[in-house]
């Protein structure tokens, strides 16, 4: 995936305008992006170190800024959603060890809730990766959209008429 | 975020300061890759080899197995939520009707264990990328170090699912 997902240390040369120096000026910044900042920050390397002096333009760093960086435009869906996704993953944690000591109609649902969405968005993250071209990836969506529908209407379904998540585990473990 | 330069630390008000000659792009992520894509589709360039000539290193291979693993739990709750809608009866009655054959209780226990053994490593990793998450544990010797761990813990959970059996 081309998403940010690690920190990571990026090093970037950028010059320095000849009129501040009377030789280039290398100057390297090291960012440290950490992950559970809002603030995305892409630098792109810019490959090139003037080695003479005969062109006294200024190159710029091409900077996809965060919201806050620069005003107006900018969602902070991606970020949200980034977010989310690692909430849903601490509460199916957590709903682990609840669905065995406290097994019940509540863990039931609150599983069927958390494991279809996990999915839906894990597998999300794989249409992503994989999946190119624009009516492509609409369909993709489309269909896993489906799928996870039906998937949380049978999870509901057997929870409603049948004996629940918790209690079907529990039985298949007890054979 | 603070940005270091040769030891100055600096704010993110000062950001701007650093930055003057900065302009910040006016597409999306998002739609740079679908631009990436597009290029190189049209041009009919063939992709470059990776994983075929890659060495194949343990983080690596835990880390498709994550992903591997995710979308075989996936499928398979996916496949028992339809089962649930579309069979006529009812899950103990299934459940009985499959142990009481010869083959019975084999298939139990690999469905103990087709559950058990995904699930823990896949919630282990998960684990490990919830740290990475929170910035930990990058160093090399640190990858490798939980990766190991994840992969005993897998092991050794899988071992005692498969081997208990509860009371109903």
């Amino acid at each position: 995936s081309t998403v940010l997902n690690s920190a990571v240390q990026v090093q970037c040369y950028c010059t320095c305008a000849v009129s501040c120096y009377l030789h280039l000026v290398r100057c390297s910044v090291t960012i440290k992006i950490a992950l559970f900042h809002r603030s995305s920050l892409l630098l792109r390397p810019l490959g090139v170190q003037q080695k003479d002096q005969d062109r006294p333009y200024q190159l710029t760093a091409r900077i996809h800024g965060s919201p806050s960086l620069y005003s107006g435009s900018g969602s902070k869906a991606a970020s949200l959603h980034w977010t989310g996704e690692r909430v849903v993953s601490v509460m199916l944690l957590a709903l682990g060890p609840a669905a065995y000591y406290i097994p019940g109609p509540a863990i039931d649902y609150s599983l069927a809730a958390a494991i279809t969405l996990h999915s839906h968005w894990g597998i999300g993250q794989v249409l992503t990766d994989y999946i190119h071209g624009e009516s492509k990836i609409k369909v993709a969506n489309a269909c896993l959209f489906l799928l996870s529908t039906v998937t949380f209407a049978g999870l509901c379904y057997f929870n409603h008429n049948d004996v629940g998540i918790c209690k079907a585990v529990a039985l298949l473990w007890s054979k | 975020m603070s940005l270091t330069r040769q030891g100055t630390c600096l704010s993110r008000s000062q950001f701007g300061v650093l930055y003057r000659h900065a302009v910040p792009m006016g597409t999306t992520a998002k739609e740079e890759m679908n631009k990436f894509w597009a290029k190189n589709n049209k041009l009919n360039r063939p992709m470059s080899p990776h994983v075929t000539v890659y060495k194949w290193s343990v983080p690596m291979m835990m880390s498709i197995s994550h992903r591997g693993t995710g979308l075989g739990l996936s499928a398979g709750v996916s496949a028992f939520a339809l089962l649930a809608l579309v069979l006529p009866g009812s899950y103990p009655y299934y459940l009985d009707l499959i142990h009481s054959q010869s083959f019975g209780p084999a298939l139990i226990g690999l469905a103990k264990f087709g559950i058990a053994f995904p699930l823990s490593y896949h919630t282990f990793n998960g684990i490990r990328h919830l740290c990475w998450d929170s910035g930990k544990g990058f160093k090399i010797p640190e990858v490798y170090g939980s990766g190991y761990t994840v992969i005993v813990l897998t092991v050794l959970t899988t071992i005692a699912a498969v081997a208990y059996k509860g009371a109903a």
